[in-house]
């Protein structure tokens, strides 16, 4: 279905659908492209439930397009995040069926899909999509659909954008978690160790760590080791600070010597008790299980110091609630950046933040990517200058 | 007949040969697993077989990482399936959605076997050749072959060919299957069978559906069937036992209302659930669902075990063994 979607006089009509998972404020970018379409005179109409309101049309009373016409802009609340619905599954290569022997498979639906936006006279697709999805709509554009992307991720972990859609949200919801986790940990006179959102990269972690003052921050990108996470707590929790927070993102890595693995049989059984895939190379153990990560460090790091520690999760609770201010102008930005890519002729791309523009980045240039934290970073290096331990001396 | 005229041996997709199994059959067997699935259950412990063709794995524990090697990172892999992340660690990652076009010939090049495929196409005689290095242990224990999978009975034309030929060559053989399955699969593979070993996963049709993807009427409607159409078969009911799922007296009571008019089913087994599946979903780079969810306690188990030992009428005889 590849076309021309460039600058041209002809009105298009243009879809627009939301990936899985929720993410606060997914209708400001539905509006700031439906303002931004309305603009040209152009349409813009939703796919209900990712695609499913295109595969099973036959599912929706109104044929799971949903017209984002003035009337429903105008009374849409930018902050919040149901007008398109949510599917558990977005991809249209394998969708699950149960066939007419009542045998369930996944079928490939791309060639189908394709031919409904044919058939719905539809010229392109805006996606909010991250992580999978991006490959996925890489795949579909290979197959010829005109395609943008606005990226979505919790974790800020999207590549070629310095900021995703739903990062903001989910960051200001952790630091209010982390304040009440301090303010618990301080009239228990314990160690709070609170796991929050990043399997790969640790900015969440680390912005609401250090906007809440942590002890220490345990992220993906620096290999922890407990001895010296354990030396830097004994020096700031002290009998006028009875208390300590510490930060660890789902995906941060222990490292560990040979000795301290030989001394510790218990927590033998604790590694063997995770997937083989969970120990990695040069004696680090990944902590990959969601919702493990608070309670190894906890349980080890009691081992060490003379406090109590105790692990809290903040997991799927992080996905939920309404968009804050900036996810806001985010979504309604990136909404409309989507529209402008598509009259100037892009398609295949995702539209980016790099400050102090919105771009336009080739959606391979996205995809295969993690955006972690360098090294380098300025916020690495403004927690060092707060006295935040990050797992590692510094070297 | 010339020989080209002779019909061509049914070939089948197998996952694995796994020999001296005891849990599947009577004496010490070997377990062919077939791939396919018609079912979707959350706690599958074998993802590796749900799809019914080959399929990528990755084991990045064997993979020596970029600098060393990084061969997947270039042609003829397909462009974009594999990528390293920028960082100390130079291990390569696999874009599953992009790698679905990787085939035997690809991974072969892999030097470390990091990568590799689960499943492959085999004749018959292939199978049962592989399934005659022990014939000796089955003609002291009474075993023989299982057909496991996946759902054997979604290659009925390939099961019933090595299940017969198993019998030829004088093998006990037995089934495990979940029976989602039209009957004419099923009456074509239950005549070189002596043993169905088949799951009651759930009792209510709703929850059925929620867990496994599919109601369970075909499914008992075919084992009522099955066991009126062959009386001379032994059937055992199966049950992964699975805590906030199944793990309940009223599932085993409605499974032993199900079975016990049925003099051909011998017995009822409860599997309790366990998590060994889980490194093969990441080998997958599928996501595993039932990731909270804990093995049941031996005081559940045990209970419910004594449920089905009365029904069976076997309380006399543990009692007399004490």
């Amino acid at each position: 279905m590849s076309t021309d979607i460039g600058q041209s006089s002809s009105p298009k009509r243009i879809a627009i659908n939301v990936g899985a998972g929720f993410v606060p404020g997914i209708n400001a970018a539905v509006m700031g492209a439906a303002l931004a379409a309305g603009k040209l005179g152009w349409e813009l109409v939703g796919i209900r439930d990712g695609f499913d309101g295109l595969l099973h049309p036959e599912r929706y009373p109104d044929g799971g397009l949903l017209s984002l016409g003035p009337r429903l802009i105008d009374n849409l609340d930018p902050a919040g995040a149901g007008v398109l619905g949510q599917s558990s599954r977005v991809d249209p290569f394998h969708v699950r069926t149960v066939d007419a022997d009542g045998m369930v498979e996944e079928v490939d639906m791309s060639d189908a899909l394709l031919q409904r936006l044919k058939v719905e006279e539809i010229d392109a697709l805006i996606s909010v999509f991250g992580g999978q999805g991006l490959s996925i709509l890489y795949k579909l554009q290979r197959k010829g659909l005109n395609a943008v992307c606005i990226p979505r991720a919790i974790e800020n972990d999207v590549a070629a954008t310095l900021v995703s859609f739903g990062f903001n949200s989910a960051l200001s919801f952790t630091i209010e978690m982390l304040d009440k986790a301090r303010q618990s940990a301080q009239s228990a006179r314990k160690i709070a160790v609170v796991e929050v959102l990043g399997a790969q990269a640790g900015w969440l972690a680390l912005q609401a760590g250090i906007a809440a003052c942590a002890d220490a921050v345990l992220i993906p990108e620096i290999p922890c080791d407990l001895q010296a996470l354990a030396a830097s707590l004994k020096q700031r929790v002290t009998g006028r600070r009875p208390y300590g927070l510490v930060v660890v993102a789902e995906g941060a890595k222990l490292v560990e010597t040979a000795q301290a693995r030989a001394d510790k049989p218990a927590e033998h059984a604790l590694k063997a008790s995770l997937s083989p895939l969970a120990t990695g190379e040069a004696s680090e153990h990944v902590i990959q299980r969601s919702g493990q990560a608070a309670e190894t460090v906890a349980n080890r790091l009691q081992l060490l110091i003379a406090e109590e520690t105790f692990p809290l999760v903040l997991g799927p609770w992080t996905r939920g609630g309404v968009a804050t201010a900036v996810d806001r102008q985010l979504g309604l930005a990136y909404g409309a950046g989507a529209i402008r890519a598509l009259n100037a002729g892009n398609s295949g791309v995702m539209v980016a933040f790099v400050p102090p523009d919105i771009k336009f980045v080739p959606l391979a240039q996205a995809i295969n990517k993690v955006r972690t934290v360098p090294a380098d970073s300025e916020f690495i290096q403004t927690a060092r200058s707060l006295g935040i331990c990050l797992g590692r001396e510094q070297s | 007949m010339s020989q080209s005229n002779k019909p061509a041996a049914p070939t089948g997709r197998v996952l694995n040969i796994q020999r001296y199994c005891s849990h599947d059959g009577p004496g010490i067997r070997t377990n062919v697993f077939l791939k396919g699935c018609s079912l979707r259950c959350k706690w599958c412990g074998n993802p590796e077989s749900i799809r019914k063709n080959p399929e990528l794995s990755y084991d990045p524990r064997t993979c020596t990482g970029k600098k060393a090697c990084g061969l997947c990172l270039q042609p003829p892999f397909p462009d974009g399936a594999f990528y390293v992340v920028e960082g100390e660690d130079d291990k390569v990652r696999v874009n599953w959605d992009l790698a679905g076009d990787c085939d035997d010939a690809t991974v072969a090049l892999c030097p470390t076997g990091a990568l590799s495929m689960f499943g492959k196409t085999m004749t018959v005689d292939e199978v049962l050749d592989e399934v005659e290095k022990d014939s000796s242990f089955y003609r002291n224990s009474g075993g023989g072959m299982t057909l496991s999978g996946g759902e054997c009975l979604l290659q009925p034309d390939f099961s019933a060919a090595l299940l017969a030929g198993a019998h030829e060559r004088g093998f006990n053989t037995a089934i495990e299957t979940a029976c989602n399955v039209p009957w004419s699969f099923v009456e074509k593979v239950l005549p070189h069978v002596d043993t169905v070993l088949h799951d009651h996963k759930l009792t209510i049709p709703e929850r059925h559906k929620k867990w496994t993807g599919v109601g369970n009427e075909r499914i008992l409607a075919n084992f009522k069937k099955a066991y009126e159409t062959f009386p001379d078969i032994d059937f055992i009911a199966r049950t992964p036992l699975i805590p906030g799922v199944n793990a309940d007296e009223e599932h085993i009571r409605a499974v032993l209302a199900f079975i016990r008019p049925h003099k051909n089913v011998i017995d009822y087994e409860l599997l309790p659930y366990h998590r060994f599946g889980l490194g093969k979903y990441e080998h997958l780079g599928k996501v595993y669902e039932l990731d909270d969810y804990k093995t049941p306690s031996d005081e559940v188990v045990q209970r419910l075990q004594a449920i089905i030992d009365e029904a069976f009428g076997r309380i006399a005889e543990a009692a007399g063994a004490r």
